[in-house]
């Protein structure tokens, strides 16, 4: 299915059309429960979390018109930003660090990613200009919407210095991008 | 104040508070804020959506994982079971005669106020660009549109008529014979814009008749116009 294929099922979905709104579902919701399952961390939570995308895409599909981005790109923010408005609305987590760190992180390596990616490349080198350890922070942030005091757990900084060190970064990688 | 000033990495700043929002660090009530941000102050939300855009690459490592088959029973159970609420003005909807009439008045004017507004000569012999002006129904809202079809671009100045606390304006496009189709909820601010998705493209030309009707906030959740109309008027070339 092409980005124009799916664009027109999110125009139809805004106009009330139940068909268009039953196929985007098929053929986009493994990619989106891809996004709240590797953010939740939680099949159950995951299910329910895309129970309520979906219900956002229902509502608010004539939103699209007014972005910039590719339809699947904005069908995934919105599973991203929920997601994430989830597991913000969480109890503050007791991080324990080693059980942390034994989770095995199936996120493909930058290089992969990179290559998924394809002509999308142009991100990947730009945050190979910053400091490892930094474009690391970026990327965890993103595809697991860690919170700013996780981050600076992990790095083992304290909180404010993880903000300056990520504000940073994103200005630096804007701008890489606009270049 | 330049944009470096602005947006320092260690004072803050719109640009870099919507990357955070983007990357989703915030904590919860920064981030809240945020969101509400977004739905009232147009500017922020295209610094968003810029940076939505810029990191959306990322996107592609999410692995794509099958969900169950009762994720999609229980969304229709939540969106479909109750009967979807009748459109409030459903008569008045379907009549675009009535708002042909009601419209023809404000023709004039628009025509008027267009021409005071371009001034220079229009560079295509083809019309590319059209104005409504959106008069009041009932109530006190009032708005004056150019539609630039090269940039499918609508432009909308807000004149007169506040939204109701709690509610949004959403502009549609109405055809005889056809379902209104939405065009979006109408961003809060003087002189706002909207995107014209290329589906739409034929549907607005001359004659075209644009109404604006009162929603709850985001819009209409039935994709037809569910609330009053509160301003509508012809499409003219310019």
């Amino acid at each position: 299915m092409t980005a124009q294929d799916i664009t027109k099922l999110i125009v139809r979905t805004s106009m009330g059309d139940r068909g268009a709104f039953d196929l985007l579902y098929r053929q986009t919701s493994a990619k989106l429960f891809g996004v709240c399952l590797r953010i939740l961390g939680d099949r159950a939570e995951a299910e329910e979390a895309l129970q309520e995308v979906f219900v956002k895409i229902w509502t608010k599909a004539d939103r699209f018109a007014v972005s910039d981005l590719s339809p699947i790109s904005w069908l995934a923010a919105i599973a991203r930003n929920h997601a994430i408005d989830r597991i913000r609305a969480r109890r503050q987590p007791s991080v324990d660090i080693d059980a942390a760190l034994d989770v095995a992180d199936p996120t493909p390596g930058p290089e992969a990613a990179a290559v998924a990616s394809g002509e999308s490349e142009r991100i990947h080198v730009c945050l190979d200009e910053l400091d490892k350890d930094r474009a690391a922070a970026v990327r965890g942030a993103y595809l697991k919407g860690e919170s700013y005091a996780e981050l600076a757990e992990r790095h083992g900084v304290p909180l404010n210095t993880m903000r300056t060190w990520l504000r940073r970064s994103l200005m630096k990688l804007r701008e890489c991008l606009e270049r | 104040m330049s944009p470096a000033d602005d947006n320092s990495p260690d004072t803050g700043g719109d640009d870099i508070l919507a990357a955070e929002y983007v990357v989703g660090v915030l904590p919860a009530d920064e981030r809240r804020e945020a969101a509400a941000r977004i739905e009232r102050d147009q500017g922020f939300a295209r610094l968003v959506d810029s940076w939505e855009v810029r990191l959306s690459p990322l996107g592609a490592s999410y692995p794509e994982v099958a969900a169950p088959a009762a994720v999609k029973t229980a969304i229709d159970r939540r969106l479909f079971a109750a009967p979807a609420p009748a459109p409030a003005r459903a008569s008045l909807w379907s009549s675009l005669a009535f708002w042909r009439s009601l419209a023809a008045a404000a023709a004039a004017v628009a025509v008027a106020i267009a021409l005071a507004y371009f001034v220079a000569p229009p560079s295509d012999q083809s019309p590319q660009r059209y104005v409504a002006s959106l008069a009041p129904q009932q109530s006190d809202v009032h708005y004056f549109v150019v539609y630039d079809a090269r940039t499918q671009d609508i432009g909308l100045s807000h004149v007169t008529g506040a939204r109701p606390e709690g509610r949004d304006f959403e502009l549609w496009v109405m055809e005889q014979g056809k379902d209104p189709v939405s065009l979006g909820v109408i961003p809060v601010g003087q002189s706002v814009h909207l995107a014209v998705a290329q589906a739409f493209r034929e549907r607005i030309a001359a004659g075209a008749v644009f109404a604006i009707s009162l929603e709850p906030p985001g819009g209409s959740p039935t994709g037809q116009p569910t609330g009053p109309v509160v301003a509508s008027g012809d499409l003219h070339n310019v």
